[in-house]
């Protein structure tokens, strides 16, 4: 005590009343101990804003400190102090570098009892920081605490992320990362009443260059969900608005200089938006969560032009979720089976002990209709849930899912492993998730850190790591679910939060990306399965649109590798059938596929697999370069359809059946490696 | 009022000798109702609801109202009511009433419960807006009707003509938009929404069946200025025959939040009753949350949001982490979402599309007013 009067007194005698009023009068804080702060009232105020809620708009206002410790520490700064009682509502900043340029360091708003702050982050020796306590909340008087302790090296976490403001995202909505100028580079997509505002990635200076295009006013606004997707198939992306009454899209016209509205009048209180193609005709249709009726799609007749349907009312509409009032918030479409199209799982969410609130699971017949498997999957929970994750979490080849809680009222968080069998077994219990007590509407799918791993985030402000060996680990990182894509286009995702890019600071982890365009299929390859081999076996994703709750992210196709150095294959399965195969790409780079591309190039790619004869009439041998037996041979048309599937025996498969002509050949050996071959019937 | 009492009593007695002798006429023969047409002098309701043909295309089938539709002066036992606190609907007026049919009364339920109604009843609810642009003139702008069939209750709604001189069944939901005239200037609401049946069941169900809201006893204790003159509301209800008659001696009874004489926790109870309890109490289209907002269930702060965190922080700023903290309107999720028009972040969920300045002012007041968490 004697030791903290005097720091006062000396505080007190030594600097006039206005020295931290500024960054460069700064009080020096010479080590431990009580501070007084009056009153906030310091002119400079604290920039950039280090912690939560945002920057102060009227009149702020700020009281600076500096401290540059003689040897490492690590340094905890205090307002959840006694000294404080009741509790004052303060929040600070700490930085590094110099006045004029100052680069956050730490910083907290609420961390303490009652909205004080508390936080510790390690200082350097001879490092001078800069502390700054701001008015976001109160400009009372306050005392802080500073505690110094041995230094402890940072935990490392798998990715950093760096705030990158920008104060021209100022939509009304800033919810989107797509690409919007045909380049597959990820843009931030604005939305307001009539104006859509691109900022669009530059693709050789790191930035954006901004683009605004008038619209005719909107009747519909994105305030539910936002989708994206080039159902004109002009290769530009449009837009789909999810209001609270009805659907409103924005079709591009003119290269992509210009937007035209195509509004609907029929109610509909959107929740999750998606384009899929629901026909598979090549033309993308489009789909909406209904809150309160059976859901609502918009059937594309290929001349751009959309048709309303309404499950179980419209006549004839396909049935994906007809629960007479709804409960339907978050849509994901995924190909669960395996059967090559895309199926339907509806996160639910209702009060009361009704029906409408059991999770529904829709399989994709492929002839256009849908049969709803809910429970023979053991999917139809009542969790009250605003979204889903979906991806294979563990890599075995199909889609797993999280169904995140959004309340604990109806039972927590599932992770849902797919048994491979149409199936679903639940594997919640000591994975992680079972432990995870944050609730969120928002859950996404994504390999944040490239380990080959797919991570989700749901709520609490972190990444939920996925380890790789059936648990998921949190990993705090201070900012919530947004929209995700490239925005430095380095191969790690970014988040973006309003008008705040969260970029992706990496780590030595590899990456491939895919852009996919569609030719046969619908422009975008939405409900493309992507297979990539490699040492760690396989990885799989499918390209969608609209995913998690609200956002839209990139509609490109992101994979980590880890410390992988090679990628033997990558398989891409086009909705019209089309196979497209790419050998051995290299790591780190983006790659387009069209689609088609890869079937006339080329014709015996792969040394590992012989084939002979070749030209052949009815039996073909197949002999695996490693000495592991050939088990299974698919042949495809040049329009990529599978016209043959068939066990090799012996190292033999007939192909008697398949009329004369060119084809290829995929065969798989019993390590499961693949090979393709162009094979002439004669 | 004495008068008019009695006038009410010998009509009923007249009423009551007019169905037995009915009755005694069915049973003699038919043909016997010609001879007592002219001492038949007792008024008749013209309201017809045929549970058979209901909902009607158009509002005048109903003949709820008497003269011009658009003066909402209601037919004989078509029965004025008001809530004793009211939802907020962009500033809209309402008139609302209730018809039951001859014979059939309500049955108690409960203070906070609604009245049970019987089969054939009706409750009519008009949305209108006086001195609109540009004429001044009084502007209907939709009339809800809820109808109580055998299998439960369904919905009508009915949008009046710009002539006002009928409204047409519509289910289907709509906008429009209305600008009129205040002391404070000229007010506009540019996307009023003429609800759709699905949004009608939103906030009127208990799970998923459709129910009224406003005829709870709770919110109908008061008087009311009827043509006959004042009285209050449950003791006409019973005295006209539209209530059994075994109310509890004392109901727990709202106020109306706009009362600055009341205390100000409770004008904040029926405020939230009314404008937030139909989705936040148990069955409800949103009971997962913790929030409990029925009268009844308020006299618990945690219930209010109190000191509780918030479950859906996704896309909201940290400083909302608490529904309500005491103190402190800027970090309660609560004033937030009464501080926005922006549709997916509102509440209510549905039925405003602007925001209602003075129920915000009063949830700022008795936040400020509210002691620490422990």
């Amino acid at each position: 005590m004697k030791k903290i009067t005097f720091l006062l007194l000396f505080c007190l005698a030594f600097h006039s009343m206005n020295a931290q009023n500024t960054c460069a009068t700064a009080q020096v804080i010479p080590g431990p101990g009580l501070y007084v702060v009056t009153t906030v009232d310091g002119t400079q105020a604290a920039t950039p804003v280090c912690t939560e809620n945002g920057a102060i708009t009227n009149n702020p206002r700020a009281e600076w400190y500096t401290y540059t410790p003689a040897q490492n520490y690590t340094l905890t700064i205090s307002t959840n102090i006694s000294q404080n009682t009741p509790r004052i509502d303060t929040r600070f900043h700490v930085y590094t570098g110099v006045c004029g340029a100052l680069v956050c360091h730490a910083g907290d708003d609420d961390s303490g009892e009652n909205y004080s702050s508390e936080d510790s982050f390690p200082v350097l020796a001879n490092t001078t920081y800069y502390i700054a306590f701001d008015n976001r909340w109160t400009a009372n008087g306050f005392t802080f605490q500073v505690t110094e302790s041995a230094y402890q090296e940072p935990i490392g976490q798998p990715v950093t992320f760096t705030n990158q403001s920008i104060s021209t995202i100022d939509s009304q909505y800033n919810i989107a990362v797509v690409d919007m100028n045909g380049d597959f580079l990820d843009d931030i997509v604005g939305v307001s009443s009539t104006n859509i505002k691109v900022h669009r990635q530059n693709s050789v200076v790191p930035g954006f260059t901004i683009f605004n295009y008038p619209t005719e006013a909107a009747n519909n606004m994105p305030s539910w969900s936002l989708a994206a997707g080039d159902y004109n198939k002009d290769g530009f992306n449009d837009l789909m608005y999810g209001g609270g009454n009805g659907v409103t899209f924005m079709k591009s016209t003119a290269n992509g200089t210009g937007f035209v509205k195509e509004n609907f009048t029929q109610y509909v209180f959107c929740q999750r938006t998606n384009f899929v193609d629901l026909n598979n005709d090549g033309n993308l249709d489009a789909f909406s969560c209904h809150d309160v009726q059976p859901n609502v799609y918009f059937l594309n007749n290929g001349s751009g032009q959309l048709t309303f349907y309404q499950s179980n009312v419209t006549p004839g509409a396909m049935l994906l979720g007809i629960h007479p009032n709804g409960g339907n918030y978050g849509s994901i479409w995924i190909d669960y089976d395996n059967d090559g199209d895309q199926d339907l799982f509806i996160a639910k969410c209702r009060g009361g002990s009704g029906t409408a609130k059991i999770n529904e699971l829709h399989r994709n017949n492929g002839n256009g209709t849908f049969t709803d498997v809910s429970s023979i999957a053991g999917m139809a929970d009542p969790v009250q849930t605003w979204s889903s994750a979906w991806a294979d979490f563990d890599n075995d080849g199909d889609m797993d899912a999280l169904v995140g809680a959004s309340s604990t009222a109806d039972g927590s968080h599932k992770y849902m492993r797919n048994n491979g069998n149409g199936t679903f077994t639940d594997i919640t219990a000591g994975s992680g998730w079972d432990t995870n007590t944050s609730t969120n509407i928002e859950h996404i799918a994504h390999d944040f850190d490239n380990d080959g791993f797919v991570d989700v985030m749901g709520g609490g402000n972190k990444i939920m790591y996925n380890k790789g060996d059936g648990t998921f680990g949190p990993s705090s990182v201070g900012f919530g679910v947004g929209a995700v894509g490239d925005l430095n286009n380095d191969g790690f995702l970014d988040v973006l939060n309003g008008s705040t890019i969260r970029m992706n600071n990496g780590n030595s982890n590899k990456w491939i990306k895919f852009y996919l365009q569609g030719i046969q299929s619908n422009r975008n390859g939405i409900g493309a399965r992507i297979e990539i081999y490699g040492a760690w076996g396989k990885q799989i994703r499918d390209a969608r649109s609209g995913d998690g709750f609200e956002y839209m992210s990139s509609l490109n196709v992101h994979f980590g590798i880890g410390q992988a150095t090679a990628i033997d294959q990558v398989i891409i399965r086009w909705p019209s059938g089309i196979v497209d195969t790419i050998v051995n790409p290299d790591p780190n780079q983006a790659i387009l596929v069209v689609e088609g591309s890869t079937l006339s190039v080329g014709g015996n790619d792969f040394t590992s697999f012989s084939i002979y004869p070749n030209p052949a009439k009815d039996i073909v041998n197949i002999k695996s370069g490693n000495n592991f037996d050939v088990v299974s041979a698919e042949i495809f048309d040049l329009n990529g359809r599978k016209v043959l599937e068939s066990a090799v025996v012996n190292e033999s498969f007939s192909v008697q059946s398949l009329s004369t002509g060119t084809y290829i050949l995929l065969a798989k050996d019993s390590e499961g490696t693949l090979s393709t071959h162009k094979l002439i019937k004669q | 009022m004495l008068l008019l009492e009695s006038n009410f009593q010998l009509r009923m007695k007249k009423l009551y000798f007019l169905v037995s002798l009915l009755i005694l006429s069915i049973a003699i023969f038919i043909s016997c109702s010609d001879e007592d047409k002219e001492t038949n002098y007792e008024p008749v309701s013209p309201v017809v609801v045929d549970l058979t043909q209901v909902p009607y295309p158009k509002l005048s089938d109903y003949k709820f109202f008497e003269g011009e539709m658009k003066n909402q002066i209601p037919s004989l036992d078509v029965l004025p009511y008001e809530p004793i606190s009211q939802l907020f609907t962009d500033y809209a007026h309402k008139k609302r009433f209730v018809w039951m049919p001859k014979g059939t009364k309500a049955t108690y339920n409960g203070d906070g419960n609604v009245l049970e109604l019987p089969v054939g009843a009706a409750i009519i609810k008009n949305f209108y807006y006086e001195n609109t642009l540009p004429s001044n003139a009084t502007r209907i702008i939709e009339t809800r009707i809820m109808i109580r069939k055998q299998n439960g209750w369904i919905f009508a709604e009915y949008v009046w003509n710009d002539e006002q001189t009928e409204a047409f069944l519509n289910m289907d939901g709509g906008f429009t938009s209305v600008s009129w005239t205040e002391e404070s200037g000229i007010k506009t609401v540019s996307n009023y929404r003429i609800p759709s049946e699905a949004q009608c069941l939103t906030c009127h169900k208990f799970d998923e069946k459709a129910i009224p809201i406003g005829i709870k006893p709770q919110s109908l204790n008061k008087d009311f200025a009827f043509s006959s003159g004042m009285k209050n509301q449950l003791a006409k209800w019973i005295e006209v025959g539209y209530l059994e008659n075994n109310l509890p001696s004392t109901i727990e009874t709202t106020v109306n939040y706009k009362d600055e004489t009341q205390p100000l926790e409770l004008r904040v109870r029926s405020y939230l009753d009314m404008n937030c309890a139909h989705c936040h109490r148990d069955n409800s289209h949103c009971d997962y949350r913790p929030m409990r907002f029925a009268f009844n269930e308020t006299t618990n702060r945690t219930n209010l949001g109190v000191c509780v965190d918030t479950q859906d922080m996704a896309d909201f700023p940290s400083a909302l982490s608490r529904i309500v903290t005491p103190g402190n309107p800027n970090r309660s999720m609560m004033f937030y979402r009464l501080d926005t028009d922006n549709e997916s972040y509102m509440m209510p969920l549905i039925g405003r599309s602007v925001i209602h300045e003075e129920g915000k002012e009063l949830i700022r007041q008795w936040i400020e007013s509210l002691s620490p968490c422990n």
